[in-house]
């Protein structure tokens, strides 16, 4: 009941608070023109695919790079959802309060990071719309496009959980941002020194997001890379409620 | 009612409050004089559940609370000092959303939230943003969302605190109808005059020790007291 409670308190701030709406219409826009470009470039290029043996479709030119984009996007725009979530309390003094009504920090935590998910997800939903009215006249590759969906929804999600821990561990939401924002491009390109030293494969290698999401935009689901994203959600969100829990000992 | 054992919290690497004792029946009013910096607001952060005592213990009807803060939940209700709020809600959603946190039915959050801004007279404010309220009016607020629940331990950190003179006066006969109603309650402040028009005891802390704990005197005596212990002239 009281993480309902949490859920909803957090949607209803999120719901009035001009940054979630003002960064939804931007991102939105430019997702929608990097659609209109990429299906227009699709739409060029009909006579050179069609003399191509196993030339890739729509799903392929159009579908998965918009949602590359949204992940791009994201990098962004999700430190800077998350960024007021504990941070904020902290410093409007409003989290002794939350403290006081007896909540335990998991469900705190875990409301803020569910009401901040819902935003993603109707993010992604928007998003989404694009490709799926068009796909649904045409001939999209149902099960890859699902393939990717999964993907960049894993990947909103631990870029969330990482927002949130980040958020809880300072009370300058700011600096939480600008935390968020390190520790997830670290996340992404952390094999790159290996990389440029031509080593493939490794810790580092599946330590990094791009690997997990990678598979998943080319339609590969594997059990390996959604336990990848499922540990990164769960070690975030034990972080952030550690340091919450730490709160009410050591304000 | 509240059972005070021996509590003790450091702070910033200094000891806030340091083995603090004492016990408070239903329907009594305890002042917590002490100057800036005493430990009234470490001492009220963890009686309301905020801030586990490092040492010692707090039972609120013979139940430990330092170690279930869901106690707060049904049993406390807490003003910190300067009424922190969330200023992109509105008066009745911070009631509302207080309502659902402390697992309060539908029907009678809408009860207790009818009868909290009755009585703070915050009717015309329903509708604004916490955010564009007053001092005095987000008080109110805060007040209301302290006494939703109708908790048997009111803790008022600088209750009055922005309030104008009929607002304090108002304030002052809220108090008393609550420990009329068998709540106890805990009024911090420094200002003497307000411990003298609504308490029945007064503690003074001082360095986060207890120097001082008995039923209220007169003004004159509980001046010299507190003065006494503030400049370090009463040992």
């Amino acid at each position: 009941m009281s993480l309902t409670a949490m859920t909803r308190l957090e949607l209803r701030r999120l719901a009035v608070r001009p940054l979630a709406w003002a960064l939804a219409a931007l991102t939105i826009a430019w997702l929608a023109w990097t659609f209109v470009l990429g299906l227009g470039q699709f739409l060029g290029a009909q006579v050179k695919l069609a003399a191509l043996a196993d030339a890739p479709g729509f799903t392929d030119l159009v579908a998965i790079p918009l949602l590359a984009e949204l992940v791009k996007l994201a990098f962004l725009v999700v430190p800077l959802m998350t960024m007021s979530s504990l941070a904020g309390e902290r410093r409007t003094g409003t989290l002794p309060l939350l403290l006081s009504t007896g909540l335990p920090a998991w469900r705190i935590v875990l409301g803020k990071y569910l009401a901040v998910l819902a935003w993603l997800g109707l993010w992604l939903l928007a998003t989404l719309a694009m490709p799926l009215a068009v796909g649904a006249h045409g001939t999209a590759d149902w099960g890859k496009l699902a393939a990717a969906t999964l993907g960049t929804a894993l990947t909103l999600a631990t870029l969330a959980a990482v927002g949130i821990a980040c958020s809880a561990a300072t009370g300058f939401p700011a600096i939480a941002a600008a935390a968020a924002l390190i520790v997830t491009l670290a996340l992404w390109t952390i094999d790159r020194g290996a990389q440029a030293a031509g080593v493939s494969g490794g810790f580092l290698e599946w330590l990094t997001l791009a690997t997990h999401l990678q598979n998943l935009l080319r339609g590969l689901v594997s059990s390996a890379d959604i336990v990848w994203f499922a540990l990164a959600i769960g070690v975030s969100l034990t972080l952030a409620v550690r340091r919450l829990g730490a709160d009410r000992e050591r304000q | 009612m509240l059972n005070v054992a021996g509590i003790s919290r450091r702070r910033a690497g200094r000891a806030a409050v340091s083995d603090l004792s004492f016990k408070l029946n239903r329907g009594e009013v305890l002042g917590l004089l002490g100057v800036n910096g005493a430990g009234k607001s470490t001492t009220l952060a963890m009686l309301a559940g905020a801030l586990r005592p490092e040492e010692g213990r707090i039972e609120l009807d013979g139940r430990r609370f330092d170690n279930a803060p869901t106690l707060a939940r049904t049993l406390i209700g807490w003003l910190p000092e300067a009424a922190p709020l969330w200023p992109e809600l509105s008066v009745d959603e911070h009631l509302g959303a207080f309502a659902a946190l402390r697992g309060i039915g539908k029907a009678q959050a809408r009860r207790g939230a009818d009868a909290v801004i009755e009585r703070l007279q915050l009717g015309d404010l329903r509708r604004r943003l916490a955010g564009v309220l007053s001092q005095g009016q987000r008080q109110r607020l805060g007040l209301a969302c302290a006494l939703l629940h109708e908790p048997p331990l009111l803790i008022l950190d600088e209750p009055a605190n922005a309030l104008d003179p009929v607002q304090v006066g108002e304030l002052r006969k809220l108090i008393r109808e609550r420990a009329a109603t068998g709540s106890a309650v805990i009024l911090s402040t420094h200002v003497l005059g307000e411990v003298v028009a609504v308490c029945d005891r007064v503690a003074i802390l001082h360095e986060g020790r207890l120097r001082h704990d008995a039923p209220l005197g007169d003004h004159a005596a509980l001046e010299k007291t507190f003065f006494g212990i503030a400049t370090g002239a009463t040992a």
